[in-house]
Parts: C-alpha cells; sequence; structure tokens
C-alpha cells in the first residue's frame, strides 16, 4: 500500500477540517487540563482562584466518593466511583460481548430475524435518561418485570427494589445497561456475520464440524476486528457512563452506586467548583487514553495484515 | 504500508496546533464575559412603606415563571397566574417545571453565562437563593414589599445585609403522620397520645390484613426521609437540638443525637413499621388506597388526594415544634423584562398569596393580610391545630449545599441498612460544612 505524498495541495483540504478539531475538540481537552492544576487558561478571566499546583488531585485521591480504602477492604458499598466504574466494565463487558455474538448468530438463521433484531436495537434508541428510569421502574419491588421474573423461576427471595439498596443498586444499574447496549453489540455482530465468507462456514459443515466447533474456531476469530471494536466502544462507554445513575439512583444510597461521570457532574453543577470538575475529567481520559492507543493500533495493525 | 511521519507533517501539525489554540484562545476571550460583580441598582426605598406597584407595560410582554409544583398543585398554582394575567392584561405568564435540585443545577451555569431559565423563580432553598444574590445574579427585591406585613423572620434567609434577594411566597408545614378518617374508623383505631400508645397503634395496623407496613416512607431525592427524621429529632430532642444542629452546635454523632435515632427511629424501621422507600407521589396512591395507614408528609398533601376531609393528622406525642417553610420568588439579573418581573414578584408576594391559599395547594399564607377565613377550609382545619405548635426551620433547607444532598443520601441508606447508624451518623458530622 503505497502512502499518499502531502503535497500543499492536498494539506489545504485538511484545514478547515483541523481548524475546526483543534478548536473545538484540542484547545478544550488543552483547557481542562490547565484548569485541573488551577491555571486560568484564558488570563483575565478568573474560572478558579486557589493557587496553581496538584492540591486538586490530592483532593480527589483523598474523597471517598473517588476511590472509598474502607469499602475495598470490606468488599462493602460504596467503594468509590473509580472502583464502580471498573465492576461496571468487568461485569457489562463480557456480558455484552456474549449477548452480542450469540444473539447475532442465533438470529442469522431464525425466521423474523430482523424484526427481533430491531426490538433489541430498542435500548439503544432509548434517551438514557429514559433508560434509567425504566431500569429503577424495572427493578421495583412490585412493578418491576426483574423480580417478576425472578417470582416465576422460583428466586423470589431475590424480590425487592433493587435501586434502593447498597449492596445490589450498582448491579442493577449494570444489569440495566446491559440491555440498553446489547443492541449495539448485536447489530455489530450481525454486520461482521453478514460479511464472512459463506464457503468458509460451508466448508467446515461438510467437513463435518458441529455448531460448536464452527462458532469458536471459525466465526469468533474471524470476527475479531468486529470484536476489538465492540470492546473498545463498550469500555468507553461504560467510563462515561452518566445519565443512566442520575435518572435512577444519583449515585446513592450512601454514595453506593455512583460513577466518575456523576462526581464530575457533581463538582460542576452542584458545587460550582469547575476546578475539581476538570481535575475529574482529566484523570477520565487518562483512564481512557491506553484504551484508545490500544483500538488504533489493533485497527491499524490489522489493516496491515 | 505506512511510514513513519515526516519532519513536514511533524512541523505542520504544531503549527496547526498553536493556530488552532489560538482561534481557541479568541473565541474564549471574545465570548466568555469579565469577571466583575456587577450590582444592579434598584430603587430602593428606605422607609418600610409599601411601593407602589408599577404600572402595567404598554406592550405585551411574556414572562416565564418556573416553580417545582407539578399535578394538582401546578394546577393550583395556574390559579394564581390567571388571575394575575386577569389583572394585568398586557402580561403572558407561562409556568414551566422545574425540580429545586434540577434547578440548582441548571441555573447557576446559566447565570455564569449571563442567561436565566425564567423571569420569576421559585425556590423552598432560601440559602440557595441568598448564593445566588450574593454572586450578583438576582436583583435586589429590597422596597419592593414591607416586610413588616409578613411572618416575623421570613426574609432572613434570603438577606444579605441590606439586600433582600428573594420575596416569601405560600408556606408549607410538615405537621405529622397522615390518615384517613374513614380507615380509622374502620378499624376503631385512634390518634395516640402517648409514645406507648403510638407504639401499640402502630402494632395495630400492622396486624390489619391487606396492610404492607403501617407507615409509608416517601422517596424521591430523599427529602421525604429527612422530614420524617427532622420530627423525631423535634419531638425527642426538642426544639433545640433542631436548632443547634443548623447551626452546628451540635454534631451528629453527639450521644443526645445519637440516642434519638438509636431509642426511636432506628427500632420502627427495624421492626418493619416503616415500608421500603416508593416514590413519594406513587406513596400517596398506594397510602390512600389502604396499602399503608399512615404517611408522615407536608401539608400540600391535602390538595392531593380525592377527598380532603378523609384526612387527619397527628404528630408524634410530644411534639412542640413543627417544621415549616416557604417558597421563596428571586428575580434573576438577566430577565429581559425586570420591571414586570418585579410587578409580579410583588403580586405573588402579597395579593397571590391570597388567592393561593384558598386554592387545594394546601398552603398559609405568610403575609398577614390574608386571613385565617380566605384559606381553604381543610386547611384551616389543619391552621387550628398548627397554631398551637412552634414553627421550626427545615434542617437541611437550612444548611443547604452540597451537605443537603449528603443528609438525603445518608438517611436513604440508613432506611434500608438500618445498622449502619454509626456510619451514616458520623459522615454526617464529618461532612457538615465549617463555616
Amino acid at each position: 500500500m503505497s502512502t499518499l505524498k502531502m503535497s500543499p495541495k492536498r494539506i489545504t483540504f485538511f484545514i478547515p477540517a483541523l481548524i475546526l478539531i483543534l478548536v473545538f475538540v484540542v484547545y478544550p481537552i488543552v483547557a481542562t487540563i490547565f484548569l485541573s492544576f488551577n491555571i486560568n487558561p484564558i488570563p483575565g478571566v478568573n474560572i478558579v482562584e486557589r493557587p496553581p499546583g496538584l492540591e486538586n488531585y490530592v483532593k480527589i485521591v483523598s474523597d471517598k466518593r473517588f476511590i472509598n480504602p474502607e469499602g475495598i477492604k470490606t468488599l462493602s458499598f460504596p467503594m468509590g466511583a473509580i472502583v464502580h466504574n471498573i465492576i461496571w466494565i468487568a461485569i457489562h463487558l463480557p456480558l455484552t460481548l456474549i449477548i452480542g455474538i450469540l444473539f447475532a448468530v442465533f438470529l442469522q438463521y431464525v425466521k423474523g430475524g430482523s424484526i427481533i433484531r430491531s426490538f433489541i436495537f430498542l435500548g439503544m434508541v432509548i434517551p438514557m435518561i429514559v433508560g434509567g428510569l425504566l431500569i429503577q421502574f424495572s427493578f421495583d419491588k412490585d412493578l418491576g418485570v426483574v423480580n417478576l421474573l425472578l417470582r416465576i423461576f422460583g428466586l423470589g427471595f431475590l424480590a425487592k427494589s433493587w435501586t434502593i439498596y447498597p449492596d445490589t443498586a450498582l448491579f442493577s444499574l449494570i444489569l440495566g445497561s446491559v440491555w440498553l447496549w446489547s443492541g449495539f453489540t448485536v447489530t455489530m455482530y450481525s454486520a461482521g456475520l453478514s460479511s464472512l465468507p459463506r464457503e468458509v462456514i460451508e466448508a467446515a459443515i461438510v467437513d463435518g464440524a458441529d455448531f460448536k466447533t464452527i462458532l469458536f474456531k471459525i466465526i469468533i476469530p474471524m470476527l475479531k476486528p468486529v470484536t476489538l471494536t465492540v470492546v473498545a466502544m463498550t469500555i468507553l462507554w461504560d467510563l462515561k457512563i452518566f445519565d443512566i445513575v442520575y435518572a435512577s439512583t444519583q449515585g446513592g444510597p450512601g454514595g453506593a452506586s455512583t460513577v466518575l461521570a456523576l462526581l464530575m457532574y457533581e463538582y460542576f453543577a452542584r458545587l460550582g467548583d469547575y476546578a475539581m470538575s476538570a481535575t475529574v475529567a482529566t484523570i477520565l481520559t487518562i483512564i481512557v487514553i491506553p484504551v484508545v492507543i490500544l483500538w488504533i493500533r489493533s485497527i491499524m495493525k490489522g489493516e496491515k495484515e | 504500508m505506512a511510514s513513519a511521519p515526516t519532519t513536514s507533517k511533524i512541523v505542520f501539525l504544531i503549527v496547526g496546533l498553536i493556530i488552532g489554540l489560538i482561534i481557541g484562545y479568541g473565541i474564549g476571550y471574545a465570548t466568555i464575559a469579565p469577571q466583575q460583580v456587577t450590582v444592579t441598582t434598584t430603587t430602593t426605598v428606605t422607609s418600610q412603606a409599601t411601593v407602589t406597584a408599577t404600572a402595567t407595560p404598554a406592550e405585551k410582554v411574556k414572562l416565564i415563571v418556573i416553580g417545582p409544583w407539578a399535578g394538582a398543585e401546578m394546577e393550583a398554582f395556574q390559579q394564581v397566574l390567571n388571575k394575575f394575567m386577569e389583572e394585568h392584561p398586557n402580561i403572558e405568564v407561562e409556568y414551566r417545571i422545574y425540580r429545586a435540585e434540577d434547578l440548582a443545577s441548571i441555573a447557576p451555569p446559566q447565570f455564569e453565562a449571563g442567561m436565566a431559565p425564567g423571569d420569576v423563580i421559585f425556590s423552598a432553598w432560601g440559602w440557595w437563593v441568598k448564593e445566588m444574590g450574593e454572586k450578583g445574579h438576582l436583583l435586589d427585591l429590597s422596597g419592593l414589599v414591607n416586610t413588616d406585613e409578613f411572618v416575623s423572620g421570613i426574609f432572613d434567609p434570603v438577606k444579605s445585609g441590606d439586600k433582600i434577594y428573594g420575596l416569601p411566597f405560600t408556606a408549607w408545614a410538615k405537621p405529622g403522620f397522615w390518615y384517613r378518617k374513614s380507615f380509622f374508623q374502620a378499624h376503631g383505631l385512634q390518634e395516640p397520645k402517648s409514645w406507648d400508645e403510638f407504639l401499640q397503634l402502630l402494632d395495630k395496623i400492622k396486624g390489619i390484613s391487606g396492610i404492607e407496613a403501617p407507615i409509608v416512607t416517601g422517596d424521591s431525592v430523599g427529602w421525604p426521609i429527612s422530614d420524617v427524621t427532622e420530627h423525631f429529632i423535634i419531638t425527642f430532642g426538642g426544639i433545640d437540638m433542631q436548632l443547634k444542629l443548623i447551626k452546628g452546635e451540635l454534631k451528629f454523632n453527639d450521644p443526645q443525637v445519637k440516642e434519638v435515632f438509636e431509642k426511636y427511629l432506628v427500632p420502627l424501621i427495624k421492626e418493619g413499621y416503616f415500608s421500603e422507600p416508593i416514590e413519594w407521589t406513587k406513596a400517596i396512591e398506594e397510602w390512600w388506597n389502604g396499602k399503608y395507614a399512615l404517611y408522615f408528609m407536608g401539608t400540600w398533601l391535602t390538595g392531593m388526594v380525592d377527598d380532603p376531609n378523609d384526612l387527619g393528622f397527628f404528630p408524634l406525642p410530644g411534639c412542640k415544634g413543627v417544621v415549616m417553610g416557604t417558597d421563596y420568588i428571586f428575580v434573576p439579573k438577566y430577565t429581559k423584562h425586570p420591571e414586570e418581573a418585579k410587578l409580579l414578584a410583588k403580586w405573588l408576594a402579597t395579593e397571590g398569596q391570597r388567592v393561593h391559599v384558598g386554592t387545594h395547594a394546601g398552603k398559609f399564607a405568610t403575609w398577614l393580610k390574608v386571613g385565617v377565613e380566605d384559606h381553604w377550609a381543610p386547611m384551616q382545619v389543619v391552621y387550628e391545630k398548627l397554631s398551637k405548635m412552634k414553627p421550626v426551620p427545615d434542617l437541611d433547607d437550612s444548611v443547604g449545599g452540597d451537605w443537603q444532598k449528603l443528609f438525603w443520601d445518608q438517611l436513604k441508606l440508613l432506611w434500608v441498612d438500618p445498622d449502619k447508624l454509626d456510619e451514616v451518623l458520623n459522615t454526617l458530622t464529618e461532612n457538615f460544612p465549617k463555616e
């Protein structure tokens, strides 16, 4: 593959987009980082009046809402927003991957699969704030469909209003978000499956391979690029989750379901402490960067191959 | 195959970055207003005489009023606005709903940007109104009304120096446990006269078929639970305890305070006399339909039930204080119609109260020129009963800030996990505002 020569003529076509990106993406990021160190990004405009330094980072790290060592030690909620986000990824990611691939494969061979797929995709088109309210109702002790199903399957002892208890609030949000995000993974895998060469699978069938072998030895490996994209997008989504939590539990009870984005919002909107909010945003960005870098590297590696 | 970036590409990117930063700086500099505290001068009358109302504008003006009321409460308030529009035909008023907690999040960034979500805004949080006023976002309303014509002390939460940033509207009270008289009659129940009788009442109710729990717990962001808690504090700790907690003179993990929780409130939660927290308007419906017997709620409840004449209430035996508060009216500095907005604010604080207390809003007047006879009949009964009790400020509304949200959140935790009492009280103490 040859590289396009960057002649001045070609460069000029990049300039408008580059300016927009620099002004509306790069500049705000740089300004936010400055603010997190108590440096006013615009001289003369005193957004923060504390002296420049690492004070905000020290404050955040010692804030129990960010990380709660006692909660981590005793394995009881709240454990701190950053830990809650990690738990979110640890549960949400594998579940949505498994549901995504299984449903995508299953719906390929089922009549009316495209209609079922569109129902699954409903979770993606619902505004997340509405999604948060739906989660709250779904886990309600009396009205909730989840508790109804638990009772049907003989697990009635688990039936309660999950969102109001500290030990179940976060899990109810995570399970609800699996439903909301599965539409994306199913769609991605469905698109990936439809682009797979049929001959490979047919040849495997002719050779006597069973469904399990085809799934694990052929389909999943061939869907690796899709999986990488789904993993990266899901982790990013899990790290910036906000609206579901805000609408459903507001991070409670007792901070048991608070997440980084909600903490950032509280500093910004409730306390008006823009510098602290910028600090949380910067920390979130630092966590996100490795994920993005790995993802881009894997895509570029795939293109090389 | 991709090649490493050339030197010219790197230079190009660096130059582009610098250009972008300069452009961004320029946009920020041009659009963000300099940080100056501007004081809006309004006409202030130093005497206490009521200022004559501004004449109705010659041209039609539209004002946006923001309040927290929805449903039946909104219908009641709309009657007030309709009356205003009748008397001021050139002013159209549109009502929009924002909960107090949402307004507290949305309004400050808008104010910083020199905008306001409405022209006349209501908030029950006097501390927040005062804070916004001190930051220079609100008009000074001193001189607009005669403060001597209002309930004593009602302006204190919204006053800063000689400036008044809010005008009081109608007041509410949180008087005790509401019940349906028909339910009590049907089951031979009576209002308790002592703590032991209260416990016996709860036991008896618990044994009634169809009852899920004797007392329903309302939920929202947490204020219904904090209301119940304050009632216990006032009853068993006294009005003094409430006032000292507000001022920070008494800590939440003080043994006296802990005793109120440990001896009275937490045992009731552990015994299952309180339900799980349920969304507070849904709780009204379920309580009214007999799933629960008692509901601790504010006087606005009278306007939210089918038959207010079937309502009765009792405070905890021995309680001498009742939490009362008011909604404050304020006018953002960024309104496009300051004179009309002040006219509306003044009217709402005075004659508007007379209209409001006559509706099914379940409120009392704070303007002393409104008599008991102007109040809606069921509220007259409530008024008589409450006149024997001393008004007390709401604890979390008085402290305000981030601590208020923490207070609500911690009490929600206590309700579902009463064994965490020590942790809750310590958290509230450690995070109490220092000043």
